[in-house]
Formats: structure tokens, C-alpha cells, sequence
């Protein structure tokens, strides 16, 4: 882009959300060249920060006008580089929409903006007994609009469902420009489920501007329970005899012996550190029967082999317990100068197979492998760890990640259980799509993203791969560069 | 048509599968008779009367159990009839993964017995399991009364295996029960009649079969204490897995006399836990006036979504709808008050949590205006209850006074996009989806 026609272009973007609304600065615009997955840059030609809707409407009208690429970002927390500009253009940030708009307890429904941090609507709604429950582990930073854009889980989802589970309606700017709300405040939607269709788009159908969410009831009563194995393949078992006795826990997490050594080392949260995994189970719901669901848990845990199994004895332990969950990715720091997290979906019954290829896989690349993960609906994250001052080593991490990706698909799984496809699963796609497939994909893309500007480069393969690797392929984010953030 | 497609059509299904003329009466839709019904025997040959009949631009009406293929507009032409009954088996059921994959011409209740030897279920309970197939029920979002806690076909389908107008065979989602690759296909055709593509093949997330299941009815003076025991039901720790306001009309046809408002509860679970709500239920529907908290027999259940129209002999119409699930009782109130105005009979049932109204409307049938009188001012309360309504069944005279279905707005016109990219020659269930679609 020319100087002129940048400059230009600036002050119009500029007359939209005012002069402190525009990022055109490449040294300002380096912090949003890239989203949690590194490994993934681009820069924008602009980062704009819309107010409202309108705001939203005349961004993307002046971008088509334009020819320019566009591409909405939350916080930034994603890790499949589904919110980079990867082909320039303008980045439009939510992140000046955080407002809860509207709180309906006798409906039990809130109104929200995009840029409205995941935790900070469970606060909003906590005094009067309400939570939402979609619960990222990222939930602390996290937007709702980026949630939908990824469909995003959690590790409450085994109960809960999804991101889209709990979205009944949206108001969004579509690619021409135009506003319009899919879905709204009811159950049932009229015609076809667009706002079922726009959740987990990834950004590829339009912006959302204002959204509608479920709201639940906190529960009456909430049990963990840790059971630990020296056997990762019994932790494995376990987690389908539990299924097999008729629970539906709220959650269900595997945590293995390289995560709970790192934990431990960083936070000391009272897991056994000579296990081979650990469970953390938690059932959550009406008090009455709540120890009859614990012993159930109990006894197929001991039956599956498990060497210890206790419940939290307190709300004290319980939340040392689910901080050691929470925090295992930034225990990892302890243990390896980098690592790099995988997202794979398998039938929860193919895990003790599973588990062991994933092993395997890296091993054979001379990699160490970390596994925390949602075990209950056979979500995987294997952390690949590695060195980026190591030549070669990156690429042995993306060669491994790919073949773990394929053993999801042969066993009948997923390439992705909540992070997305973005840029680094694209060409992953004919893993688990035929070309009849994406053909249809594409023309579902084409009715609501015909001229292709919003959120180019997507989801779909590609010829070329995006990802340079090699002895250069380490690039701390430019914001570590700057020393404004580090890694923990 | 012309014969030689017949002839091709027949020789893909073979002629037992293929009916014409004085056969086809099973299959009048609205006074219109199809050309042919044909009922392929593979996803192959699904895809070969498709490909056949948009070739041809013929339309295509898919065709499960036939309990819902009266929601629609009018059609022009029905073309041919494509029945999914002979592709019904139950291709896989993993109870350690809580999934089952199915062909879409099983019927719910084939399914469900299936599911029922292994312990698991399908948390979907429409009405007419016997006849309604998976397909179908699916196609048409139909739901019942445990979709208070276990929610509608879009929380439960996590793949779908579709054959689209040009005959194109698209899989979407996949086996396992997180998944977020590629677009939610799945969402695009629960509700969408068939008119982006055939259903073929489902895979379901499964609920283990609970220990104790139970029904309980409390009755209400009014409406008014009927919703208002709702939402304290609602707001309280209790977890139903199904909550029913029926009006008086409704309430006799569950076999509650008297002619007054009931609040029904399902509870599941643990037998703990069914207790422990049971008695919860009975005191916070007394504190809020009920009276008569009693348990209803198991065969009730299936009553429960059909409750409105059995209330009334043959009911002239039938609305549903979607409402905000605090306005439920006034929106029942009101449509109460409009056909009693008009001079006719009507009863109510809800889901009332999740505000989801059945409106049945007695009358003779040759009476097209007030009964379409009657549905406009339904539709208006809909509105005021923040959401829209369809007409579910009528007569071709009440249809042709009022629209089958409400108006989208603005999301109208990417669902006609979404529509001309599917099925650009317009075949699938033609003409009979919202705005003509």
C-alpha cells in the first residue's frame, strides 16, 4: 500500500472511530501480528476499534470499498492463527465492546458484546446465583465474540455442551456491510439456524456486534475427586467406566506424570508426583445423591486400577486442585523453553490407544510430550515441548503434531475439539473431509462471504503451507520483543 | 413428467419401490398429489433419483414418517415423493463413547429400543415415535417435553451425512462429541424441511438411561399462579428434566378433571434425587397457590406434546409457537381470550422453560375466516411474548389466509442466499419453506 493511499484511508477510518480508534504505526501493529499460536504472523495494514455496530458496519463497508482484506479479533488468546490478517488489510479489535447490555434473570438470558471477557460475564451475573457456562481455559482473558468465532469449549463442556449450546441469537455486521440479527431471544429459531451456523464460523461469516447467551443456574452442590494411576492406560479406562456406570460427570480431566511434575515443581497443588496420571472428576448438580455419584466414581476408578482415589475434602482443595489444571500450561515454562499445544478429538473409547501412538509419535521425533486434556469427551492437548534456539526442532514439532492429527482422523476423531482450524489446520482438512465436503463448505462460504474479504485464508486448504520453519523459525512475539510481556 | 424419467426412476429403485397413480393417496400434501413416491434403498441410490430429478427440475418432497409434512406453504408442485423408509438401520452404537450413528428412516421408537437394550437413550422425545423417523425429526426441530433439560436436535446431532439437490454426497461433523472443524453443517439442516438437502444418516450424542424417572401434576387456579409456579421452578435449585403448563382443556386430555391449569414435572435420576424434587416441586407449586400435587402414570409422557390437540376432537388449526419463556402464561391467556371472542374452542400446552407453545384451534372446517382470524391475532401475541409463531396444521382455506410461517427479517436474505447456492434450481421441498423458499 502506498504512503498516500495508507494516509488516506487512515483519516477516513479515522472520521469512523476518531483519531485514538486507529492503529497504522507498524510498530503499534506488531502487537496484533500474531494470536497465541506464534508460529503464525502477519501484519495489518490497520487495527481499528470499533464502539458499535454501526462503527463495525462502516469499517466493513469502507473495506469493501476498498478491496481490503478485514478480519475480526477478540483478545487475541486463539491458537490456530484464526484472527490474523493473514493477507494484509484491516484488523477490526471488540475489545472497546465489552459492555453487558442487558441481564434477563426471569428468562434467564444476557445481551453482551463481543469484546466482553468470557469470566467477567460469570462475575456479572455470580451475586445472583448465575454463571455461564462455557468455561475456556483461557476464560480469564478470553472473549465471548472470539468464543463464537471458535465454537469454544472448556473443561465443563462434558455437561454443559459448547459455546453454541448457549448462544440463542446475534447481531452481526455481514461481509457486505449489511446489519442483521440471526436467531434472537427464543429457543427455536425461524427459518434456518444462521446463528447455529455462524458460531464456530471462525470469523469467515461476519462480525458479531451483540450477542444473546443462556445463563444457568449455579449448581446446588459441586464434588471433585482425584483419582490417581500408575498406569496411564488405567487412568484411560477409567474414564469410559465411568461412563459405563451411567454418570455424566461435569467434568472429566487426565492429567500425566510430565504435567504433574511441572505443576508440582511450580505450584505444589497435592498431586502425587510418581503417578502416571491423574483424574480430576467433578460431578456437579443436586445435593441429594451427590455421595452416591461419588462412590460410583470411587468404585470405577478403583476398578479400573486406580491406586488412590479421594474426594476434595473442602472448597479450599478443590480449587488447589482445578488451579493445578488450569495453570499445567504455564507450569510447562518450568520444564521447557517452549512448547507447542495440539488440539485433537478421538471417541473417548480409543484412548488407551490413542495416548500411547500420540507417545510414540513424538518420541520418534526426539520430542517430550506433555498431556492435560478433556478426557470425558476425548479431547486431546498434547504439548509438544521443544527448544526454538535448536535447529530443526520446530519443524519436528509441527511434523509430529501433523502425524498425531492423522491418528485422530483414523480412529474416527477430529482435527480440532475447540481451538479451530484457522491457518494451522487448513491443510489438515482432507484428513477428515471429502473434496464433496469442502465443496459445500465453500458454498456455504460463498453465500454469506461472496467477495471472500472477510477473514481470507481460512479454514480451507491450500497449496502452499504457511508455516516457515527452520533455524529461524523461533520468533519471540513482538510484544516479548518489546519486553511488555513475558511467557510464564 | 415425462415417462422416460419415471422409467429411469424405477429402474434406480427397482419398480417394487416406485408408486404412482391411486397409490400415491398416503401422500396428498394440501389437496396436491405427487407424480410418484420413490423409496430408494441406499444413500447411492438416494443420490441417483436427486441427481435425476435436478437434472430434470423436478421437485422433490422428502418424506420420513409424513407426521410433520404438513408444516409448509402450500406447494405448487409436490413432483416426486422420496421416501427414506427402507434405509432404517442402526449402523453403529458405542455406549462407552455415548454415540450412535443411524439411517434417517428408522423411527424414533426403533431407534430408542435399540439404544434402551444397551442401557443408553436419545434425549429426544417428539410425538408419534412410532411413525416419526430420524430423519424427519430432525429435518423439522420437532422436540418434547424433556427439551427442558436435555435440549432440541441441535444440542444432540453431532453428524450428519446429507445428499444435496444436485446428488452430491456431503458428510458434516463427524463421531465424536466435541468437534470444530470445518463449518457446524449439522445446525444447517435440524429445522431446515429437507430444503438445503436429504438427511441420510445421523450420528446422536447419548444420555444413559436414568434410574428413576417420574411425572408429577400440580393444578392451578389460573394461568396467571400456573407460570408464576413456573418461574420459581425455574429459579430454584430444581433440575426437571421436563416442565409442562397446560391449560384446562389441555389438562383433561392428560386426564386431569376439572377443567383447570395444571403444572406438570418430569424428574429423572438417582431415586434420591427424584424425592428430594418431588417434594421440593409440591412445596414450591403450594407456596405459589397449587393444589392436587399428584404423580402421573409413565404413558403420560408421550401425551404431553399432543396434549392441545387431543383436547379438541379435530382441531381446525395448529400453531407453535416460540415464545419468551417468562411470557408464556400471558401469551396463553390472550390467545385464550381471541378464540373464545371468535366463538371457538382452543387449547394450550407448553414447554413452558423453554417457551415453546402448542395452540390447537377447534372449528368447523369450513370456516376458513375466523379461524384465520383467530391465528393472525395468535401470531400478534407471539410477537408480544418476543417471538414468532407457525401455523403447524390447517386447512388449504385457513393456509390461504394466513402465512404458514412468520416473517425473518433482515437474516431472509442470507437464508434465500444460502438456499440459491444449496439447491440453485430450487427443487428440495419447493416453495413450501419460510418466504417461499
Amino acid at each position: 500500500m502506498t504512503d498516500a493511499r495508507k494516509r488516506s484511508l487512515r483519516r477516513e477510518l479515522e472520521a469512523i472511530v476518531g483519531r485514538d480508534g486507529v492503529l497504522s504505526d507498524p510498530e503499534e501493529l506488531l502487537v496484533y501480528e500474531s494470536d497465541g499460536l506464534t508460529l503464525f504472523r502477519a501484519l495489518a495494514d490497520f487495527v481499528v476499534f470499533p464502539r458499535s455496530a454501526e462503527d463495525v458496519a462502516a469499517i466493513v463497508r469502507l473495506a469493501n470499498r476498498e478491496a481490503l482484506p478485514f478480519v475480526a479479533r477478540g483478545a487475541g488468546t486463539g491458537l490456530s492463527g484464526g484472527c490474523l490478517p493473514s493477507e494484509g488489510g484491516v484488523v477490526i479489535s471488540l475489545m472497546r465492546m465489552n459492555r453487558v447490555l442487558e441481564v434477563d434473570y426471569d428468562n434467564q438470558i444476557a445481551v453482551v458484546e463481543p469484546g466482553l471477557v468470557n469470566l467477567h460475564l460469570s462475575w456479572a451475573v455470580g451475586p445472583k446465583g448465575y454463571y455461564y457456562a462455557p468455561d475456556p481455559s483461557s476464560q480469564q482473558a478470553c472473549t465471548i465474540g472470539g468464543n463464537i468465532a471458535n465454537n469454544s469449549g472448556g473443561p465443563h463442556t462434558l455437561k454443559y455442551g459448547v459455546t453454541t449450546n448457549h448462544v440463542l441469537g446475534l447481531e452481526v455486521v455481514l461481509p457486505d456491510g449489511e446489519i442483521a440479527w440471526l436467531g434472537g431471544r427464543t429457543r427455536d429459531a425461524l427459518g434456518y439456524d444462521l446463528a447455529g451456523v455462524f458460531v464456530g464460523s471462525e470469523g469467515t461469516f461476519g462480525v458479531a456486534t451483540k450477542v444473546v447467551v443462556r445463563i444457568l443456574r449455579k449448581p446446588q452442590a459441586v464434588k471433585t475427586v482425584l483419582a490417581v494411576f500408575d498406569e496411564i492406560t488405567q487412568a484411560s479406562e477409567a474414564v469410559s467406566a465411568v461412563i459405563a456406570r451411567g454418570l455424566v460427570p461435569a467434568a472429566m480431566e487426565m492429567i500425566d506424570q510430565l504435567t504433574i511434575q511441572a505443576v508440582e515443581d511450580a505450584f505444589g497443588c497435592g498431586y502425587p508426583r510418581d503417578a502416571a496420571a491423574a483424574l480430576l472428576i467433578e460431578v456437579d448438580g443436586l445435593a441429594a445423591g451427590m455421595e452416591s455419584q461419588v462412590e460410583r466414581i470411587v468404585a470405577a476408578c478403583r476398578e479400573a486400577g486406580a491406586r488412590e482415589v479421594r474426594a476434595a475434602r473442602d472448597e479450599a482443595e478443590r480449587q488447589l486442585l482445578w488451579k493445578g489444571r488450569k495453570s499445567a500450561f504455564g507450569a510447562y515454562g518450568r520444564v521447557s523453553p517452549a512448547y507447542m499445544v495440539m488440539d485433537g478429538v478421538i471417541p473417548r473409547t480409543r484412548l488407551p490407544y490413542v495416548l500411547n501412538r500420540v507417545n510414540q509419535i513424538v518420541e520418534a521425533h526426539g520430542l517430550r510430550v506433555g498431556n492435560v486434556f478433556h478426557a470425558g469427551d476425548g479431547n486431546l492437548h498434547p504439548n509438544i515441548l521443544y527448544d526454538p534456539r535448536v535447529p530443526g526442532e520446530e519443524a519436528r514439532v509441527v511434523a509430529a503434531g501433523a502425524e498425531i492429527m492423522r491418528v485422530c482422523a483414523e480412529v474416527g476423531g477430529s482435527i480440532s475439539g475447540e481451538h479451530g482450524i484457522g491457518l494451522e489446520k487448513a491443510d489438515f482438512m482432507p484428513f477428515i473431509f471429502s473434496a464433496a465436503d469442502l465443496e459445500f463448505m465453500r458454498r456455504l462460504k460463498d453465500a454469506f462471504n461472496p467477495g471472500g474479504l472477510c477473514n481470507p485464508g481460512k479454514i480451507f486448504p491450500t497449496k502452499k503451507s504457511c508455516v516457515e520453519v527452520g533455524p529461524v523459525a523461533h520468533r519471540p512475539h513482538a510484544i516479548e520483543e518489546k519486553g511488555l510481556a513475558q511467557r510464564f | 413428467m415425462a415417462d422416460a424419467i419415471l422409467e429411469t426412476l424405477r429402474g434406480v429403485v427397482g419398480p417394487a419401490n416406485l408408486l404412482t397413480d391411486v397409490e400415491l393417496s398416503p401422500y396428498v400434501v394440501d389437496g396436491r398429489t405427487p407424480k410418484a413416491a420413490v423409496f430408494p434403498g441406499s444413500i447411492d441410490e438416494v443420490s441417483a433419483v436427486l441427481a435425476l430429478a435436478n437434472d430434470a427440475s423436478i421437485p422433490v418432497t422428502p418424506w420420513g414418517g409424513g407426521t410433520g409434512v404438513g408444516v409448509g406453504a402450500p406447494a405448487a408442485r409436490l413432483g416426486v415423493v422420496l421416501g427414506l423408509r427402507r434405509l432404517s438401520r442402526l449402523i453403529e452404537h458405542e455406549p462407552g463413547d455415548l454415540t450412535a450413528t443411524v439411517e434417517a428412516g428408522a423411527t424414533m421408537e426403533a431407534l430408542q429400543v435399540a439404544l434402551a437394550a444397551r442401557g443408553q437413550w436419545l434425549s429426544l422425545d417428539p410425538p408419534d415415535a412410532h411413525v416419526a423417523t430420524v430423519g424427519g425429526v430432525l429435518s423439522a426441530n420437532a422436540a418434547g417435553p424433556r427439551r427442558h433439560l436435555y435440549g432440541t436436535a441441535r444440542d444432540l446431532l453431532i453428524g450428519v451425512t446429507v445428499v444435496c439437490a444436485d446428488g452430491a454426497i456431503v458428510h458434516g461433523g463427524g463421531k465424536v462429541v466435541k468437534n470444530v472443524a470445518g463449518y457446524d453443517l449439522p445446525k444447517l439442516f435440524v429445522g431446515a424441511f429437507g430444503s438445503l438437502g436429504v438427511i441420510v444418516e445421523a450420528t446422536v450424542k447419548l444420555r444413559p438411561t436414568p434410574d428413576v424417572e417420574i411425572l408429577v401434576a400440580a393444578r392451578f387456579g389460573s394461568l396467571k399462579d400456573c407460570g408464576l409456579a413456573a418461574r420459581a421452578v425455574t429459579a430454584s435449585d430444581l433440575l426437571p428434566s421436563a416442565l409442562d403448563l397446560v391449560d384446562g382443556e389441555a389438562a383433561a386430555a392428560l386426564g386431569l378433571d376439572g377443567e383447570r391449569p395444571a403444572l406438570v414435572a418430569g424428574f429423572d435420576g438417582l431415586a434420591e434425587q427424584v424425592r428430594w424434587q418431588r417434594a421440593e416441586f409440591a412445596r414450591l407449586c403450594e407456596e405459589a397457590g397449587g393444589r392436587e400435587v399428584r404423580d402421573l402414570p409413565a404413558a403420560t409422557w408421550a401425551v404431553l406434546p399432543v396434549a392441545a390437540r387431543r383436547a379438541l376432537a379435530e382441531p381446525a388449526a395448529v400453531m407453535r409457537f416460540s415464545v419468551l419463556p417468562a411470557r408464556v402464561a400471558e401469551v396463553v391467556e390472550r390467545a385464550g381470550a381471541t378464540a373464545r371472542d371468535v366463538g371457538l374452542r382452543a387449547a394450550f400446552s407448553a414447554h413452558v422453560g423453554v417457551g415453546a407453545i402448542v395452540g390447537a384451534l377447534a372449528g368447523p372446517r369450513d370456516a376458513a375466516e375466523p379461524v384465520a382470524a383467530a391465528l393472525r391475532d395468535w401470531r400478534e401475541a407471539a410477537h408480544a411474548g418476543g417471538g414468532h409463531a407457525t401455523l403447524e396444521a390447517a386447512a388449504l382455506a385457513v393456509k390461504e389466509l394466513i402465512p404458514v410461517w412468520d416473517q425473518p427479517g433482515a437474516a431472509f436474505r442470507m437464508m434465500q442466499r444460502i438456499k440459491r447456492q444449496l439447491d440453485p434450481k430450487g427443487i428440495l421441498n419447493a416453495g413450501r419453506f419460510v418466504g417461499g423458499m
